[in-house]
């Protein structure tokens, strides 16, 4: 499969503090990269330059073949890729429909709101992920934290984007709220996209995972296909890189860190 | 079942203009009051004329900063702008010898170039906009102090010429200002509800993060949203003078105050993301309400600023009974839907 985004040797600094230290990422096409590590990883920053929030001090972006040394949030959308955080990206104020909307409205040649075009197709979007309890006119702030993850997912969908960043999406949310979320993902799978699913809880993440990039102090130090681990093998995994900064000896065999790079 | 639906409809209309109805309802109580104190008074059509007269110089910049508070800013320089605008007008038809629409058309020019300075400040330079807005007010009121060194400019010659008629002129009694002040809040209420431009403005006030991450240029569009103002204020100002047919250096210092409080009563929180052009407009001829009431109810206009006063702290205890009901209801809401 084609890898939609690559990243190259990222290197990031804030001040004297380096976060990225020479990263090299990739995402194939309709795969779910589970990117994981310990608070302080480097996991936000990365996607963050991956969706132009932030500039890369070295390294390049290549989106669906075109090269970038630096992309900003309005490319990126324009490229298909799509940010979702908890709560972060939503205007609680407003409306589901003009949140689904937001950034990308539907309008005449004059600018003016296609109103109600705009609902039919949030209310379309909705009911691909079953959420159409609430009326589409009722304010953001009135759904609860899996309601609004949803409404984010389904601005992807509206938006056709290619590559669906999950930053953290289950924090805070309720175990219920949270296998919502997960469904959510599952349904982008199989409408062909790819996501990035941050988290540091693996059990949010390893149901719907491909694959397993882990990070730790600014630097990618494992990678795994999901077939060949179970959680408790992920999670002893990540103690053990939390602790020793290295991959227990038993799964060396199975890292693909540095087999699987694009070339 | 269409009974339910109908009655489901309803309520879903009035939770969501509960505000504009709250701030209708203010008025119309005000209006009973002062209707009920001095009957001949406010059956008399000329207070309503008189009220269309002086209403637009609050009303009319109150709009244009209504968009700036939904944005989650503020702007104070709109009332040293209110004079800056009209001095270049009175300048330019004191060298011309005649009342041109090229003075206009300059004076608002100089509202614009006003509006784009607080604009870069704020955006560019990224001074808070409280700040840069009081340098600006003293700015701009600085620079009609030095140019006129504090002396008025008689306009009353021109007077009668086809500019005073369109901007300040009478249709039947009512005069020319007042039908302004309604066009420009329909296209100001147009675009902030109906336009993509109106929409960036709440996501700004909303949630910035939110609004930049989905691409929306948003020093672009405060530069905007200042500008805009800036030119209204300058419009707002050439009217006052010209009804007034003098210009003086102090022009706007009274509408800061009523202005910022038109907005602040109709319900448009300082903290942004919400607001209505409506609730402005309301807001806005409640306090003009209040100064011809006090004054026609036969006490002192001493008490003027005193009613205002009440007025605004029970609107505004009212908006903040509804937010925190809001707040509680959102609670509620997020537990049902999970």
């Amino acid at each position: 499969m084609k890898n939609i985004v690559e990243m190259h040797n990222i290197v990031k600094k804030f001040g004297s503090v380096v976060a990225l230290r020479g990263v090299n990422f990739h995402v194939r096409e309709n795969e779910v990269v589970g990117l994981v590590g310990d608070n302080g990883a480097g996991k936000s920053t990365l996607v963050k330059i991956l969706f132009g929030i932030h500039a890369p001090d070295e390294g390049e972006i290549i989106v669906k073949g075109m090269k970038f040394k630096r992309l900003n949030p309005k490319l990126a959308y324009e490229l298909g890729i799509v940010l979702i955080h908890q709560e972060r990206t939503l205007c609680l104020n407003h409306p589901i429909w003009r949140n689904v909307f937001m950034g990308r409205e539907i309008t005449n040649k004059l600018g003016f709101l296609k109103i109600s075009d705009m609902k039919k197709t949030a209310y379309n979007s909705l009911s691909q992920l079953e959420l159409t309890r609430m009326p589409v006119e009722t304010p953001v702030k009135y759904l609860s934290g899996g309601y609004q993850q949803g409404v984010q997912i389904s601005r992807a969908l509206v938006f056709e984007a290619d590559l669906v960043i999950l930053d953290e999406p289950t924090a805070a949310l309720s175990l219920a709220e949270t296998h919502r979320v997960l469904e959510y993902v599952n349904e982008l799978k199989k409408k062909g996209k790819s996501a990035i699913f941050i988290s540091h809880n693996i059990y949010h993440v390893y149901p719907v995972a491909d694959r397993f990039v882990i990070l730790d102090k600014g630097s990618v130090v494992a990678e795994f296909y999901k077939k060949d681990l179970t959680p408790e093998d992920l999670a002893e995994i990540m103690v053990s890189i939390a602790r020793t900064g290295s991959v227990p000896e038993k799964y060396k065999e199975l890292n693909l860190y540095g087999r699987t790079q694009p070339t | 079942m269409t009974g339910i639906h109908g009655l489901k409809r309803a309520w879903r209309v009035i939770s969501e203009y509960k505000l504009q109805i709250i701030i209708t309802v203010i008025f119309l109580v005000i209006w009973l009051t002062f209707y009920t104190i001095n009957p001949s008074a406010f059956a008399n059509p000329f207070a309503y004329t008189s009220l269309m007269t002086v209403a637009p110089y609050t009303i009319i910049p109150a709009i244009s900063l209504t968009l700036v508070v939904i944005t989650g800013e503020i702007d104070l320089s709109f009332s040293s702008i209110m004079a800056f605008g009209p001095l270049i007008m009175a300048m330019t038809w004191q060298v011309q010898g005649e009342a041109s629409l090229l003075g206009v058309i300059l004076g608002l020019l100089g509202g614009l170039g006003a509006g784009l300075l607080n604009g870069v400040l704020i955006t560019k330079l990224g001074i808070p906009s409280l700040i840069a807005t009081i340098g600006t007010t003293f700015l701009w009121r600085g620079v009609v102090l030095v140019a006129t060194q504090g002396f008025s400019i008689p306009l009353g010659e021109y007077r009668g010429s086809p500019v005073f008629s369109a901007l300040v002129g009478r249709f039947g009694d009512i005069p020319i200002q007042f039908f302004w002040a309604i066009v420009l809040a329909f296209i100001f209420w147009l675009f902030l509800n109906r336009h993509k431009f109106g929409a960036y403005i709440y996501y700004i006030g909303d949630n910035r993060v939110a609004a930049q991450m989905v691409g929306i240029n948003v020093d672009r569009v405060l530069i905007t949203v200042y500008a805009i103002h800036g030119v209204v204020a300058a419009f707002a100002g050439i009217i006052a003078t010209l009804a007034m047919a003098t210009f003086y250096p102090t022009l706007g210092d009274i509408y800061m105050l009523k202005s910022v409080s038109s907005v602040v009563i109709g319900g448009t929180p300082v903290t942004g993301g919400v607001g209505t052009i409506y609730g402005t407009f309301i807001g806005g001829l409640i306090l003009e309400f209040i100064e011809m009431g006090v004054v026609a109810a036969g006490v002192t206009g001493f008490w003027i600023r005193l009613v205002h006063g009440l007025v605004i702290i029970v609107a505004l205890a009212a908006q903040g009974i509804l937010r925190r009901r809001e707040i509680i209801r959102a609670r509620i809401m997020r537990l049902i839907t999970t």
